[in-house]
């Protein structure tokens, strides 16, 4: 790679850097500072969510239940088999890991388009929030489970909660920046704009695919778990599709898919409208809806990638990590050397 | 026998909400998510003109109006710059716009009508019809899907804009080189959907009631039919409401609703696995 490291890592650590401080300023208020965590939660599930629909054309409407699935498996472990709760979190994301995979496989087995994964992964999470609700002797069905006791005890630190959620985000932000940085990157790029040309160019589309899906659900089954340490309670309606799917999609375009920070800034953003709307109630659903409806019309590129271009040149690490733009900083690159 | 008859007029709910997403998916490549709304929104007209006094059959007549009024605005306004693109960014863009859509109605309806409700009660609520007691609103909601399938089947063998959709369905671009106005067809498919929707409403608060927030209910139904059909013709999406009508019925009463739930759900996905090329294939 002909851009440094340390340029690439840049931008990652500024927002590492800026989201490390937040603490200082609300710190003193819990509520503040459950609003902060839940938008880093948001913000991990906006970026599993644009590797899975900004890069692999893979549109999973099943984020929520990959996350309930971490969620309830890692409390159920600890619950009932008494497992560590270290051990139990792995053992979730591994699952989430597994099922986001094998959906994925099957569906590009089957040659599904963008309509029929939405369609098929919506009925899982149908299927799954059903499960939750039936399964009462596992889930305590709509009652929910409380969580306090079996897991790492995130519930009671928030500072300490916050800053795990912190750790996972900069870490995945960090691994999508090295892929996009090496040749997986370009290969990632070809097979989304056109997947047969990709698969005729010797890029093996379905691993490509399923290995994209499989991590990105492993961090959504992850955070899912963490979540369920963290929120002290669990029930199927906190991983409902109107409450973890539709966000996304929201910070996602609001943001800017595939970017590197599109995922980040939407989650915030979305955070800020929520708090805006919340006192609201039901208006909160409106809210979302015609956010969907006048991003996706008005705005498709999202706020990230309309920044970059104003900022222009002046700021190149603020630049998606594109195989395009990479090549065009090199070109910059080379002519500000030459200079 | 009363599952059987039970059934049957629950496939025929089924069949007017999923004829209509069929509809539209096939002439205007648009998958609509925000048609369970446009039920509840003719619903709770219906519902809202009750309250005011207004005689029950004008009610009805005016909330399945108003269903069809509702899909046409979402067509003339929302979906025109999906129509404007091919295939699948078409798919997709209408997708993510009837996605919102829905979610707006949604959260519309259940924070300005929170209370509202259609329910429709009869003046006998069974009767005997050849040594078997039936209830009243399975025959009312039997006769009234029967009747609109039989006026759609009219519009569309009879009439000159019937014709035109059928070879929309068959061949967008041919039909548009035979004169055929593409456009003025999709809207008036969008129109009937929401009539077809509105009616199906009108049966659910023949059954039992229809709230603010049974849109996404509606819309999934639909769907999961839709899925089923696995048929170019509405024909086929017709049987496959009855038989998921049929499943539905006997699931619920033997084994309870929660199971059925996921018993059509499932039904669906495995359907999408083993027939892929089912309904929702014939737009390329």
């Amino acid at each position: 790679m002909s851009v440094p490291w340390t340029r690439q890592a840049a931008p990652v650590v500024a927002v590492a850097a800026v989201l490390a401080a937040v603490p200082l300023g609300v710190g003193d208020s819990p509520y503040q500072m459950r609003i902060a965590t839940l938008m880093l939660v948001l913000a991990c599930y906006a970026v599993a969510f644009n590797l899975l629909f900004g890069h692999t054309n893979q549109l999973f409407l099943c984020v929520g239940a990959l996350a309930s699935l971490g969620g309830y498996l890692s409390v159920i472990l600890v619950r009932d088999l008494k497992l560590a709760s270290l051990a139990a979190v792995g053992l979730a994301t591994v699952a989430a890991a597994a099922t986001g995979g094998f959906l994925s496989y099957v569906s590009v087995r089957r040659g599904f388009g963008v309509l029929f994964v939405g369609i098929v992964t919506l009925a899982v999470s149908l299927i799954v929030h059903n499960l939750l609700l039936g399964l009462r002797d596992l889930t305590n069905g709509e009652t929910g489970i409380v969580t306090r006791g079996l897991g790492m005890g995130l519930g009671d630190h928030p500072l300490k909660a916050y800053y795990v959620l912190l750790a996972v985000m900069v870490a995945s932000l960090a691994a999508y920046r090295w892929l996009f940085g090496s040749r997986h990157g370009a290969a990632l790029h070809a097979l989304s704009e056109d997947e047969v040309s990709a698969e005729l160019s010797g890029i093996d589309v379905t691993r490509y695919k399923v290995a994209c899906a499989a991590g990105a659900s492993a961090l959504v089954g992850l955070v899912g778990a963490l979540y369920a340490d963290l929120n002290g309670f669990i029930s199927p309606s906190v991983y409902a599709v109107g409450h973890v799917d539709i966000p996304v999609l929201v910070a996602l375009l609001l943001g800017g898919m595939r970017t590197l920070l599109g995922p980040v800034v939407g989650a915030a953003l979305f955070s800020l409208v929520d708090e805006l709307v919340r006192p609201f109630g039901q208006l909160t659903v409106l809210a979302y809806g015609v956010l969907l409806v006048a991003l996706f019309l008005l705005f498709r590129q999202g706020v990230v990638p309309v920044v970059q271009s104003a900022l222009g040149r002046r700021v190149p690490a603020l630049r998606a990590p594109s195989s395009r733009t990479a090549a065009k900083e090199e070109v910059a690159g080379g002519t500000e050397a030459g200079r | 026998m009363g599952v059987v008859l039970d059934g049957l007029v629950l496939g025929l709910q089924l069949a007017l909400l999923s004829v209509g997403v069929v509809f539209v998916y096939g002439l205007g490549g648009v998958l609509n998510l925000a048609h369970g709304q446009v039920a509840v929104a003719g619903g709770l007209v219906a519902a809202l003109l009750l309250q005011a006094r207004v005689n029950p059959v004008l009610s009805g007549l005016g909330g399945v109006v108003a269903a069809g009024v509702v899909a046409l605005l979402l067509d003339r306004t929302l979906l025109q710059p999906a129509y404007r693109r091919r295939g699948e960014e078409r798919l997709l863009l209408a997708l993510i716009l009837t996605l919102g859509t829905s979610f707006a109605l949604d959260g519309f309806f259940t924070f300005r009508y929170p209370n509202v409700a259609l329910s429709l009660r009869l003046a006998a609520p069974s009767v005997e019809v050849g040594g078997i007691t039936v209830r009243t609103a399975s025959l009312v909601v039997g006769g009234l899907s029967l009747a609109t399938f039989g006026l759609l089947l009219v519009f569309l063998k009879g009439t000159r804009l019937g014709k035109a959709i059928r070879c929309i369905i068959q061949n967008e671009a041919g039909a548009w080189l035979c004169g055929v106005d593409v456009d003025r067809a999709r809207t008036v498919t969008l129109f009937l959907s929401g009539v077809l929707a509105g009616v199906a409403a009108l049966g659910q608060g023949f059954f039992s009631y229809l709230g603010p927030d049974m849109g996404p209910e509606f819309t999934i139904l639909a769907l999961i039919v839709a899925v089923v059909g696995g048929v170019r013709s509405l024909t086929g999406t017709f049987l496959a409401s009855l038989l998921l009508g049929m499943v539905n019925a006997a699931l619920s009463y033997w084994v309870g609703t929660y199971l059925t739930w996921i018993a059509l759900l499932a039904v669906a996905v495995a359907t999408l696995l083993v027939r892929p090329e089912g309904l929702l294939a014939y737009w390329p």
